[in-house]
């Protein structure tokens, strides 16, 4: 039972990602327009019949479709997602390049989020109705209510440019000759502002359902119990009621890391932080084909990747589950 | 507690770390350029992207023969002088004697020639090298360019575009945009490259110590990346910006130089002029008296632009005709003229066999150099022709579909809109009529049913007295103004800003950069002999106090650190006391 669990799971997954690898190599190819034409409309340049054939060999878009489509399996099965025309690279060292960036952006931010929103979701349910809980209630539904493009740049306004403490945009000084400490403080330092940004914006969403969650948890009989054997009150909030409450937090990290992949896209426009979102926009404006299809590639392989990780860890968390199949 | 202790301790230790200054050597003389972008490809003829901001990232380590100063008049580069030899139609350039390529071999003719011919081997997206029959190097300085055609924009299109290779690097090169080792940014302009970063969207050039024309003004040249521009400009990050027009005044105030874009941009009116009624003049005519350009400029671009002359050339430009005809608004006049073709207005729309006069137009975000602007066209256009009784189906499109229905003639009307309005008037010749042998852009009208104009254009090519073919070009606006195979609508005004203690004085090239890039990055603002610095551009400010800039390394965010250190003080505090009480 438990190996046909895991063969079907792995089987639906497999399934997952060979459908997205399909629509991801369909949907761009059905815009409008010829490609070549396209990328090159925009500029004040001139195209010849031979440069324009020859672009049309290069990009491999004189084969026909089934061929393109095999010809795409096998690069991916190689690990080459394409050859991005507009930026003359290989798209897979593009991604590789802004990946790290993005990810020290998204995991940091994803962990102090989720510190901060446990913490304060707990600490705001135990006082449920007092006065901290109700003002703690309506900040985090303010900010909430404001997207992370405005929250953004009324930082950039604020601390950038009005008090000049942080730097505007990239994730360091270009040429700034910095080294060792200095290298790692120059890059926190331009970290700051967006990772500022992008947890602000996660708290609220991290906050609001730790706080719900517990405010069931909180009412069930062994938290009665709990007290009753007169243990501490911070070890009763945090390893008997938070534990339990944390559940359904854990479920959601799956969704909520595409939330935050979203939420980078624009915190990377305005900051200009070289990571995927801002990737990701070059690409969009550029109608660099297969850089977004490389990009939704490593996109939907990454939100798999942590969906597989918490169905395997999920029973680890709450043994119930194992004990119900 | 001791955890808590402990926690308070790293975390002071760390963000002192963070929020100390980082101390970094900055170069003497260094100049940073701020771009919203960043990554226009390798600085290098065939890997930079074709357009402008690609070609100039590129235009500082290759030379040309012939370069365009601020007056838009041919100075000499790698050429020291030249002449156009009508007899065999041929250009002979002698070119400077000292010149060397940054690895130190010298530059001969045979540079020049061997460019040309690799260039007609591997086409060159920003030169077309089809009137060019063969090149000849008469000697080591001398080399004579052979036409297999006369062609009038030959100094613009050819002779200050097209950058020379040098031969000792390029003849190993079979695929030039895949070669991206470091030989290929080997070139002979005022700045070398040092280093370009795709992934930062950054770039690093350096003065080159033996440049034949003197040692560039600065030491060395970056660009870097930017959310928005003008903020790092005020902080002191960058020294050159584009700025939006309404923070001209305040950057002024604050010791910017603020220069103003001359209009080589024009947004215009495509038509089908395949479909009735478009296809009749009078009736395009009429459009134009329906059109009013000034609410276009009012509302669109919140006054920062001026309207367009109707014969597509730049009313600032030095081709411009005298006495292109004007279409001053006037919407009784156009509702005459479509009255006198057979309209007849029913509920204040116009019908004609009971069918009522409609069109649709496609608009989209046009983009301006790499960057989409948002604008109310659609909505002004939509106004302006109902309240003359023409039905308006407005359809927003994404800019590459509508490019591809203009293409397919699949439209009535289409909003667009490109540059290159302000150089060399082989503009008209482009955009008129489909180029044979090239692929259709979606900007050019493709109108031949003048004969007038289908000569006057082929002239304006060919003719290569400059008196005579400046009455060419004249006429040719005039009779395109009369036809109106396109009409255009307005030209935005866009303005830079840089820090004039930074050493550079930058400058707006008539007619633009090179072919018309109407961008002022060009190489001469570096050097010392630009003696040419005279009144192109709207220079809005001039004031030359000293700003005062602070730079960002020396600023230590002492607050940020303040702050966090109370909020981490307060949590300790309430869970001390807290568990004191219990």
């Amino acid at each position: 039972m438990k190996w046909n669990r895991k063969a079907k799971m792995v089987t639906v997954y497999l399934f997952t990602i060979i459908f997205l690898v399909f629509l991801n190599f369909l949907l761009p190819r059905l815009l409008p327009g010829d490609a070549i034409l396209s990328m090159y409309s925009g500029q004040e340049i001139i195209i010849t019949e031979q440069m324009y054939n020859e672009l049309v060999i290069l990009h491999g878009l004189d084969k026909p479709l089934y061929e393109q489509f095999l010809i795409y399996l096998i690069q991916l099965a190689h690990g080459d997602l394409g050859y991005s025309y507009v930026f003359h690279a290989s798209t897979t060292d593009m991604i590789l390049a802004a990946l790290p960036w993005t990810m020290l952006l998204v995991v940091t931010s994803f962990v102090l989020s989720a510190i901060a929103g446990i913490i304060l979701g707990v600490e705001s349910s135990w006082r449920r109705g007092g006065k901290f809980d109700r003002s703690l209630l309506v900040f985090m539904l303010f900010i909430d209510g404001i997207p992370a493009l405005a929250i953004g740049i009324i930082f950039l306004s604020v601390f950038s440019l009005k008090f000049g403490w942080f730097p505007t945009a990239g994730a360091m000084t270009a040429y700034s000759n910095a080294e060792g400490i200095a290298h790692i403080k120059d890059v926190l330092i331009h970290l700051v502002l967006p990772l500022s940004t992008l947890t602000l914006s996660q708290v609220p969403g991290d906050y609001l359902l730790v706080r719900n969650s517990m405010l069931l948890t909180i009412r069930e009989p062994f938290i009665l119990t709990a007290r009753a054997k007169g243990i501490k009150e911070r070890r009763i909030k945090y390893f008997h009621a938070a534990r339990n409450a944390f559940l359904p937090f854990f479920t959601r990290i799956g969704i909520r890391l595409t939330y935050v992949l979203t939420g980078v896209l624009f915190i990377e426009t305005i900051f200009a932080y070289p990571g995927l979102g801002f990737l990701t926009y070059e690409a969009i404006s550029n109608r660099d084909l297969p850089l977004i299809q490389g990009i939704l590639v490593v996109s939907v392989l990454l939100v798999l990747m942590v969906n597989i990780i918490i169905d395997l860890f999920y029973k680890k968390i709450d043994p119930r589950i194992e004990y119900a199949h | 507690m001791a955890n808590i202790k402990n926690i308070l301790i790293v975390s002071f230790v760390i963000f002192s770390c963070i929020f100390t200054p980082v101390i970094c050597a900055a170069a003497e003389n260094e100049i940073r350029i701020a771009d919203k972008t960043g990554d226009w490809g390798h600085p290098s003829p065939y890997l930079a992207y074709g357009r402008g901001p690609g070609y100039l990232r590129m235009h500082f380590i290759f030379d040309t023969l012939v370069w365009k100063n601020e007056t838009s008049d041919f100075v000499p580069l790698l050429a020291e002088n030249w002449e156009y030899i009508a007899e065999e139609e041929a250009y002979v350039f002698n070119l400077v004697k000292n010149a060397k390529w940054h690895d130190g071999e010298p530059i001969t003719a045979n540079d020049i020639v061997f460019t040309i011919e690799y260039m007609k081997e591997h086409p060159y997206c920003w030169v077309v090298l089809d009137s060019v029959d063969r090149g000849e190097a008469v000697d080591d300085n001398t080399v004579k360019i052979y036409m297999s055609s006369t062609y009038a924009p030959f100094m613009e299109d050819i002779g200050g575009t097209m950058p020379i290779l040098p031969e000792h690097i390029w003849k190993n090169i079979d695929n030039p945009i895949d070669y991206t080792e470091l030989d290929a940014f080997i070139g002979s302009g005022p700045l070398k490259y040092v280093d370009f970063n795709k992934e930062h969207g950054t770039y690093r050039y350096e003065a080159f110590d033996e440049y034949y024309l003197g040692r560039p003004e600065v030491d060395q040249l970056i660009y870097v990346k930017t959310g928005d521009a003008q903020m790092a400009l005020q902080r002191g990050e960058v020294d050159l910006a584009s700025i939006k027009p309404e923070m001209a005044e305040t950057l002024t105030k604050e010791g910017f130089v603020v220069i103003g874009g001359p209009h080589y941009w024009n947004k215009k009116l495509m038509i089908n002029h395949n479909t009735e009624p478009l296809d009749n003049v009078t009736f395009r005519q009429a459009l134009a008296y329906a059109i009013d350009q000034e609410e276009f400029v009012d509302k669109s671009l919140r006054g920062y632009g001026i309207p367009a002359s109707y014969g597509l050339i730049s009313s600032e430009s030095k081709w411009a005709s005298p006495n292109v005809p004007a279409y001053p608004y006037n919407p009784d006049k156009a509702k005459e003229m479509i009255e006198s073709l057979g309209y007849k207005l029913n509920n204040g729309m116009f019908i004609k066999d009971s069918e009522p006069l409609e069109f649709t137009v496609l608009v989209s975000m046009i983009s301006v150099g790499g960057q989409s602007t948002p604008d109310r066209d659609g909505e002004i256009l939509k106004n302006q022709l109902e309240k003359i009784g023409i039905g308006v189906d407005l359809i927003s499109l994404e800019t590459k579909i509508i490019d591809q229905k203009v293409i397919n003639w699949e439209f009535d009307l289409a909003i667009s809109g490109h540059g290159g309005i302000g150089g060399d008037p082989k503009i008209i010749y482009d955009k008129v009529i489909q180029v044979p042998g090239t692929k259709v852009n979606p900007n050019t009208a493709r109108y031949d049913k003048c004969e007038e104009l289908n000569d006057l254009i082929n002239d304006l090519l060919h003719e290569m007295d400059p008196v005579k073919r400046q009455e060419v070009v004249f006429e040719a606006q005039n009779v395109y103004a009369r036809e109106l195979p396109a009409i255009s609508l307005y030209y935005p005004t866009s303005y830079y800003a840089y820090n004039p203690d930074a050493g550079v004085d930058w400058f707006y090239t008539i007619g633009g950069v090179s072919k018309g890039i109407p961008i002022p990055q060009n190489k001469l603002s570096l050097l010392v002999l630009n003696t040419n610095k005279g009144d192109i551009g709207d220079i809005v400010s001039g004031t030359q106090t000293p700003m005062q800039t602070e730079n960002p390394a020396q600023a230590t965010p002492l607050m940020p650190f303040l702050a966090v250190f109370a909020i981490f003080a307060a949590f300790y505090i309430k869970q001390y006391g807290g568990n004191r009480k219990q």
